[in-house]
């Protein structure tokens, strides 16, 4: 068997609601922003939670060149085609006729497909009193419905847009695994590179909750912070007082490569992604237990896969979503693999400030991780005034702390139960090792 | 083998029938699972055929009663097949006499494929929408009150693979795969790789599907890919597919596992592929670019030439296109040779997500039975098929390794290279 590649961060993209593209999210990062608003998508104010970080002022026309394409855009695809173009070329290369076939495509995508749109359609349509009118069904259903709408409802569009868009005729995987989706999506990206199966990859997630029917299943699971009269300080991760997390919508891209080809041609390497844990909590839906069983075998899966020890990380990007359990229960988890170290480690929440991507949480905090690295700066937790003794960890709450960091992680941890850790090295350490 | 990845445990529910067994005998006798659609009344349906499960009773099909309020249709349908696999496996058994259960758990992994979301979940908020009549504020305030609090986690695609875990206690790798049509396949494929690269040492894997809801019959028919009138694959008179439900799983371990644990050993993955023809949401290439690839990558994969390949299991969806594809990369890459090939579809109908699983099982009780299933429906094969060699009548393999193909929406192809014989 020939040695695993190593695998190098040379293109990064992303959309979020601190920004529409890399470089306004980090500026937003940095300045303490908060991209928590009152919904302005449409109107929210029957639901008890009425705020969310949306994505601002990311226009389809201004995005896609392709008129053709515009038919099968979504919102979501629509995030994940403007951040993979962002990555793409930012990275300086691109799928040719001769490089296609190893050019590979990993996503992480969301679990909304039908639009709030269709579904009103459909209801005035086939279910006028709220039942379904089958005969009518049975006779007009397949005139009510067209091609691109057929095409924009399957949970594979985003990928297909993309492979269409960059010719990308390599491998291909679409994940969805929540919260978790675009932390794993990156995994196992980062094995493909490593085997061989691809030379490049282009790797993310994306994702948009932020509609009537996503905010209402939220709503209903009572998942969400309800702090609709103080937007900016509903997401406070590791506070006593939080309440539920704030929905975010976006989608973060990398272009994964081979490290040897990557030096070859002269690339920008932000990082290398070094490692991944991936595990299942197998607990509750929601949930993982207080005790952080789950997370922490992702945290030692991730180290031993990177071959790092609990005393060479210097900052930890948390999942941290500001409900009451993940951040203990992370928190603990942290406890349980770095020991008396965790409390000199910087553990910090970007959701404090962009809120939960949910499937393109775990691509876009993996990107700040790669940031992290490059601006020698950790990022803060915004919001966290009022400690909570069960979460003392040292969370960078005062703001961004520069500091050298050479290794770095990224949990995300999904509903469902399904835990991604990433571990990111600075170019420095890797060819140190590497020597 | 190193690193060698067996089977040692499978189990599926189909349209044909309740279990492995049951559905490999209706595909053996001819015998199709594809009905009118009952689930529902599809009577006067331009479109009505549908591969459903037959008496279908989530309480006989999962155990835990008060599992069947937080999961949907679908969900029972995979737990159920997962649940024939494992027993199959013998792995629990193997767990409860082991000192340390608790390592064994976290290098065990879960794979599955998912149909992902489904349109018959947004039906609970039709009466809001209906009451609410266009006044937003008002949906939003009549959605708290009608829909159950539960919905969201009721509908999670990945529901099978949380609950396979919290049943089991298993705690590895895991990945839930959403790429339609391909979806059982890869599951199959990336357990490998972490069983591969050394992350597990054992892998729950599954794919299910219950493709033929409601709105699926019509919404398939508006593009064209439906057939009024069956699933006939590879024949000149096919016009469409048939959509399906159903699941398929498997239990894979390494050689070294399986061995130490002195496990039954039914057979062997041995390589896999996964490529994209980056030809649009809905389309196909036609001459089959996509599928030759794949096979060529699966073979490579497997360190297997074309003439090793003893039977394959053709993705044979129905599709004018898509089988026309598939003959042209058969006789490409295998030539004149008359290595057989048969698929199922015709009997289960197109299960989706489910169907790269489903169709591993069957292609591995062909192998091992030395028997493969004609196309029972295969009447005149089609002047674009030509070269292939597919019958109506059973065929014997010519070794015991097998080639399952699998294809979907977004231009993707997959096979999985399998063999009865470790």
């Amino acid at each position: 068997m020939t040695e695993p590649r190593t695998v190098a961060v040379t293109g990064v993209g992303m959309v979020t609601p601190l920004g529409n593209d890399v470089e306004s999210t980090w500026n937003a990062i940095l300045s303490g922003e908060s991209g928590v608003r009152e919904i302005a998508g449409f109107d929210a104010t029957g639901f008890p939670t009425r705020i969310a970080a949306e994505v601002k002022d990311l226009r389809a026309e201004e995005t896609i060149e392709d008129r053709k394409s515009l038919k099968y855009i979504t919102p979501f695809s629509l995030f994940a085609l403007a951040a993979a173009e962002e990555a793409v070329r930012d990275a300086g290369v691109r799928p040719t006729s001769a490089t296609a076939e190893r050019w590979g495509l990993v996503s992480g995508s969301g679990m909304m497909t039908t639009e709030f749109d269709f579904l009103q359609r459909f209801q005035r349509e086939f279910a006028v009193d709220g039942q379904i009118d089958l005969v009518r069904l049975g006779a007009e259903g397949a005139r009510f419905i067209s091609s691109p709408e057929f095409a924009r409802h399957q949970a594979v569009a985003g990928q297909a847009l993309l492979h269409k868009r960059y010719d990308i005729r390599g491998y291909s995987a679409n994940l969805h695994t929540a919260c978790a989706s675009g932390g794993q999506a990156l995994g196992l990206a980062m094995r493909v590179v490593r085997s061989g199966q691809a030379d490049f990859v282009l790797a993310g997630g994306y994702d948009t909750m932020i509609n009537p029917i996503g905010l209402a299943g939220f709503c209903l699971l009572g998942a969400i912070s309800a702090d609709n009269d103080r937007p900016s300080s509903a997401s406070r991760p590791f506070d006593l007082t939080r309440n539920g997390f704030v929905l975010g919508e976006g989608a973060g891209f990398m272009v994964l490569e081979d490290w040897q080809r990557a030096r070859e041609r002269g690339a920008k390497i932000y990082a290398e992604l070094a490692g991944e844990g991936n595990s299942l909590s197998s607990y509750r839906i929601t949930d993982s237990p207080p005790s952080g069983d789950g997370p922490i075998q992702a945290i030692r899966g991730a180290l031993a896969d990177a071959g790092e020890t609990f005393d060479s990380i210097d900052y930890l990007n948390a999942h941290g979503t500001s409900t009451p359990m993940n951040d203990l229960s992370e928190t603990n988890a942290i406890k349980a693999v770095f020991g008396d170290r965790a409390y000199d480690l910087a553990v910090s929440s970007t959701k404090s400030q962009m809120g939960h991507l949910i499937a393109a949480a775990g691509a876009v905090e993996g990107i700040i991780c790669a940031l992290a690295i490059q601006h020698s700066t950790a990022p803060m937790t915004a919001n966290l005034g009022t400690p909570d003794e069960a979460c003392d960890l040292d969370y960078v709450s005062e703001g961004c702390r520069p500091m050298q960091i050479d290794a770095a992680l990224s949990n995300s941890f999904g509903f469902g139960g399904s835990n991604s850790c990433l571990v990111f090295r600075s170019p420095q350490r890797a060819e140190d090792r590497g020597r | 083998m190193q690193n060698g990845v067996v089977i040692t445990g499978f189990g599926c529910l189909t349209a044909s029938g309740a279990d492995a067994t049951a559905t490999w005998e209706a595909v053996l006798s001819g015998e199709s699972g594809i009905r009118e659609a009952a689930t529902w009344d599809s009577s006067g349906w331009p479109w009505p055929l549908a591969g459903e499960i037959k008496d279908y009773s989530p309480r006989d099909l999962v155990s835990d009663r008060k599992l069947l309020k937080f999961i949907t249709r679908q969900d029972v349908i995979g737990l159920n097949a997962v649940t024939q696999a494992v027993t199959h496996s013998g792995i629990i058994e193997h767990r409860d006499e082991l000192a340390d259960p608790t390592s064994f758990n976290d290098r065990t992994g879960v794979f599955v494929g998912s149909p992902a979301t489904k349109h018959r979940y947004q039906h609970d908020f039709l009466s809001p929408l209906a009451d609410s009549a266009g006044d937003s504020r008002e949906f939003g305030v009549r959605a708290m009150e009608d829909v159950h609090p539960m919905w969201l986690l009721r509908t999670l695609p990945n529901n099978v693979l949380a609950y396979v875990g919290i049943q089991y206690g298993f705690k590895g790798a895991n990945a839930n795969i959403t790429a339609h049509g391909v979806s059982g396949s890869q599951a199959i494929a990336e357990a490998c790789r972490y069983l591969r690269d050394g992350a597990i040492d054992q892998a729950i894997v599954v794919g299910y599907d219950s493709a033929s809801e409601l709105e699926a019959l019509p919404y398939y028919a508006s593009v064209g890919l439906l057939s009024s009138r069956g699933l006939r694959p590879f024949d000149r008179s096919r016009d469409g597919t048939g959509v399906g439900e159903g699941a398929g799983a498997l239990v894979l371990e390494t050689q070294d596992a399986a061995e130490r644990r002195g496990a039954k050993i039914y057979g062997g993955v041995l390589g896999s592929s996964v490529v994209a023809e980056a030809a649009g949401v809905l389309s196909v290439r036609e001459g089959g670019e996509g599928v030759s690839r794949a096979i060529r990558l699966a073979l490579e994969d497997s360190e297997m030439r074309p003439d090793d390949i003893g039977m394959i299991s053709a993705h044979a969806n129905g599709s004018r296109v898509s089988d026309a594809g598939e003959a042209q990369a058969f006789t490409e890459i295998f030539g004149a040779s008359s290595i057989p090939v048969t698929g199922f579809k015709w009997s289960l109908a197109h299960t989706i997500a489910a169907s790269g699983a489903i169709e591993s099982i069957l292609a591995l009780l062909c192998l091992a039975n030395g028997r493969v299933p004609g196309i029972a429906n295969l009447e005149e094969l089609s002047p674009e098929c030509r070269g292939v060699s597919v019958s109506a009548s059973e065929q014997k393999p010519r070794s015991s390794v097998g080639l399952v193909v699998s294809r979907a929406f977004a231009g993707l192809n997959s096979c999985i290279v399998l063999s009865s014989h470790v």
